[in-house]
């Protein structure tokens, strides 16, 4: 057994080493790749007006994060808009998904619909709602509750719609009523496709605010990276996109931890974390019992 | 749901029965509509006239024309931006699934570009393009990149034990065992992901011709909806629903012909017609002899 | 033929298969799979291999197959050592492992493909197996439109396809129902018969072990090893209705015992 035990930890080590030389390998060609973006730059095989340099990029990061400090502004009026059409959208997808999904003759007649609308591109609603609504937040608002509507109303419906047959049956067979079966068995089933689809709407609803504001260039991050690229300061243009692909990153880091305590039955460590607290709970009762 | 008659061609009655109610709601909620707005119960001018949306579409399309030189652009743009998009990213995929070390490359950037906004690069891209119909395919390539790319390459991954062992015990080698196994197998996937790319692609021509251009469907929707003209605006969209339909189908078409092993009448076709070649190659080797 | 005339020199008692001391564990040496296995299977026998699950069965088929190799010992099919995949020994898998996009006839052909090209002899040996396996008539079906016995009698005719005298079977017939396996146990026994194979069999059920076998090598876990030989001399050949008779559950008590005191 300490033979095993000392051989593993061996193993762990030379895993660890080979995971750090792998580390160290990648960083060491993605800074080759920017050097030679450098030097390509530098002397003159790159236009640097229209392909920024890296130190370029990152000064532009210092400036409009410090000393200009003017992203913080533009940031914050887009994510506000993000979280409200995010939220307000997708409560409607899932609200109208699981209508539709439980009621057989409303599915019926709406698919053509669902059809047409799944093809159109549905941001290139956005000229029109902004037309419509005028400029501010609200067309803005209106445009992303739009993007964010599609992924999760379909997720629900089909999340809804294809409950496994054989444990609708054992439901019937228990007597189960209508609810009881909504609340114990349809919405936990559903819940990891409703959650993909939030993912989607998530990702749409950056994309939505950032059409919305090319459309109507007055405030957030959108207009800011038009204005820097129409003023041809185009390091500082990367420099807002590398800070949407971060937020970008966070965004799927936060629902894939969400999606992890949500359907916790589907991953591993889930599974662990609640036996183990559930176990608490049981002994806990029987104590106080 | 109505099951079609066994008769292979679906007849006219059993067509009338299948849409006439889709049909009639629709007529009845076109009058509703039309209804609403002409007796003032509607008044914004975000919500036009049916009958003027009509008129419109019947200028657009069949009396001035003036649509359809747009909606080419357009459809070329996407199918172009696509073309390249789809064929760089399968390139990587298969690049990817031959090689750990190449996909340990690949990996990391392919990640940046999925949590980027591809919308975000749009000002960027028109920069380095230009106003023309090169800055729309780019957009269109880089953005209908990932979802190609991910799912070609989980599809290639996909590994059946038993199927390897089966191929391996014959003796097969590696090139063997990718054109044989990994490839069709893989192309359920491959399709779900040109499909899922087609339709960004579109979404990528339209917001870079809102962002800037002179022609597509996206310029169109934008002047229409700036002058308030919401029929004109209406009828264009449709225009982008019918670019998707057409794309969708189109793959639709080749999915359903290349992995014909999924569909019940498909196999029995196929499996009639290598029935007849194989009885011909009997006779014409048979004849030779 | 060359191989043929190797064994017959070398060993005059014609073991097709014959491994002395053959061993494979796995994870560094902490999971024993087989221990320590010796055996020789002579030519055109059958042997089952029955225990339950960890105790080598599926292990030292796939030795046998080449498609994994032994930690210790040495292991021989027709004279030669087993050193990977070989063109005598063919295996077949508890499911039928058929490609869905090809029809019955060019699953069957695919061996002959891979090993080269596929002539009109090739074609007419195909379709003559699928006749010996039942499924003449539906040479030209792809799998999805066939049932789970009949993807097997595919699975069946590719396997023979290879041309191989050496079959090895894992589980085949362990994914169907129970009337399906007999019956298909039944013509497995025809078609190996007329074929004259040595045929390795693996089954977890101890009656379906011995209603095929010559031998019987019941298998027992940790670590992964061969505890008993029984043979098995009923007379061939067999029919169903042996599995009553009083020798036969005199065989089926004995291999029950070995597994049980385990």
């Amino acid at each position: 057994m300490a033979d095993t035990v000392a051989q593993s930890t061996m193993n762990q080590r030379a895993g660890m080493s080979l995971r750090t030389r792998r580390i160290l390998t990648h960083a060491g060609i993605f800074a080759l790749l920017l050097l030679a973006w450098e030097i390509g730059s530098r002397t003159g095989l790159l236009d640097p007006l229209f392909y920024p340099r890296p130190t370029d990029i990152l000064a532009s990061f210092w400036r409009v994060y410090v000393t200009q400090g003017n992203i913080w502004f533009h940031l914050y009026a887009s994510l506000g808009l993000v979280l409200a059409g995010f939220v307000a959208g997708s409560i409607m997808g899932i609200g109208l998904g699981a209508l539709v999904g439980f009621n057989p003759l409303v599915r019926r007649f709406i698919k053509p619909y669902v059809i047409v609308l799944e093809a159109t591109p549905r941001i290139a609603v956005a000229p029109l709602l902004i037309a419509a609504l005028g400029f501010g937040a609200q067309s803005k608002i209106a445009i992303i509750m739009l993007v964010c509507f599609f992924a999760p109303f379909i997720n629900t419906l089909s999340g809804v719609v294809n409950v496994n047959e054989e444990k609708l049956e054992l439901f019937k067979s228990l007597g189960a009523s209508k609810m009881q079966t909504l609340r114990k068995l349809v919405l936990p089933e559903a819940v990891p496709v409703i959650m993909a689809g939030e993912r989607l709407a998530l990702t749409a609803a950056l994309s939505g605010v950032l059409v919305a504001e090319f459309i109507q260039r007055d405030q957030g991050i959108g207009s800011l990276i038009l204005t820097y690229t129409r003023n041809l300061n185009m390091a500082s243009a990367f420099a807002c996109i590398f800070t949407l692909t971060i937020i970008g990153f966070l965004i799927f880091r936060f629902m894939e931890w969400l999606d992890h305590r949500i359907a916790f039955w589907n991953h591993e460590d889930g599974l662990n974390r609640n036996a183990q607290k559930r176990q608490a709970r049981w002994s806990k009762k029987l104590a106080t019992a | 749901m109505m099951d079609p008659p066994k008769s292979n061609r679906p007849n006219a009655l059993w067509l009338m029965s299948r849409f006439a109610p889709h049909l009639a709601l629709f007529g009845v909620l076109i009058i509703i509509w039309e209804l609403l707005v002409r007796t003032g119960v509607i008044t914004t001018i975000m919500i036009p006239k049916p009958s003027s949306i009509g008129a419109s579409i019947i200028d657009l399309y069949f009396v001035s024309g003036t649509i359809w030189p747009h909606f080419f652009i357009t459809l070329t743009e996407a199918v172009l931006g696509f073309c390249i998009g789809a064929a760089i990213a399968i390139a990587l995929a298969v690049g990817s699934s031959l090689s750990d070390p190449f996909r340990r490359y690949v990996m990391p950037y392919a990640i940046v570009m999925n949590v980027t906004p591809g919308i975000a690069l749009t000002p960027v891209i028109i920069a380095w393009f230009g106003f023309g119909m090169g800055s729309k395919i780019a957009l269109a390539a880089v953005i209908s990149f990932f979802p190609i790319f991910v799912n070609t390459l989980t599809g290639l991954m996909q590994v059946d034990n038993e199927r390897e062992e089966l191929f391996t015990s014959l003796g097969a080698n590696r090139f063997q065992i990718f054109t044989r196994l990994r490839v069709p197998a893989a192309l359920p996937l491959l399709f779900a992901g040109l499909k899922i790319g087609l339709t960004t692609a579109l979404i990528g021509a339209v917001v870079a011709e809102f962002a800037q251009a002179t022609a597509g469907v996206g310029v169109l929707m934008n002047r229409f909806s700036f002058q308030l003209n919401m029929g004109a605006s209406l009828a264009t969209l449709l225009s982008m629903t019918l670019i998707g339909l057409i794309l969708f189908y189109s793959m639709e078409f080749l999915d359903d012909r290349l992995v014909f092993w999924r569909r019940e009448e498909r196999r029995e076709a196929v499996s009639r017609k290598r029935a007849r070649a194989w009885k011909r190659r009997a006779e014409t080797s048979g004849r030779t002899r | 033929m060359e191989q043929q005339a190797i064994i017959e020199a070398n060993d005059p008692g014609t073991a097709v298969v014959a491994g002395s001391n053959v061993g494979k564990t796995f994870a560094n040496g902490t999971v024993v799979a087989l221990d320590n296995a010796e055996f020789t299977i002579p030519k055109g026998k059958f042997v089952s291999l029955v225990g339950p699950s960890g105790c080598g069965k599926s292990t030292l088929l796939r030795l046998i197959a080449g498609l994994i190799a032994p930690t210790s010992g040495h292991l021989h099919v027709h004279g030669t050592q087993v050193a990977g995949p070989r063109q005598d020994v063919a295996m077949m898998f508890q499911r039928a492992t058929l490609l869905e996009w090809r029809t019955a006839i060019e699953n069957v052909l695919l061996p002959t493909e891979i090993a080269g090209n596929v002539e009109d002899a090739d074609r007419e040996r195909a379709m003559e197996l699928l006749h010996l396996v039942g499924l003449g008539d539906f040479a030209f079906s792809f799998p999805a439109q066939l049932s789970g016995g009949m993807q097997q009698r595919v699975a069946l005719a590719r396997l023979l396809q290879t041309g191989a005298d050496v079959i090895l079977l894992d589980e085949p017939f362990g994914a169907l129902d129970e009337f399906t396996r007999e019956r298909l146990n039944v013509e497995l026994l025809r078609i190996v018969a007329e074929v004259g194979a040595t045929t390795v069999f693996v089954t977890h059920n101890i009656a379906e072990a011995i209603f095929l076998a010559d031998e019987v090598y019941v298998m027992t876990p940790r670590p992964g090893r061969i505890a008993k030989v029984i043979d098995v001399p009923l007379e061939r050949p067999r029919e169903l209705a042996i599995q009553t008779s009083p020798e036969f559950n005199h065989l089926v008590d004995e291999a029950r015992d070995v597994l049980g005191a385990h």
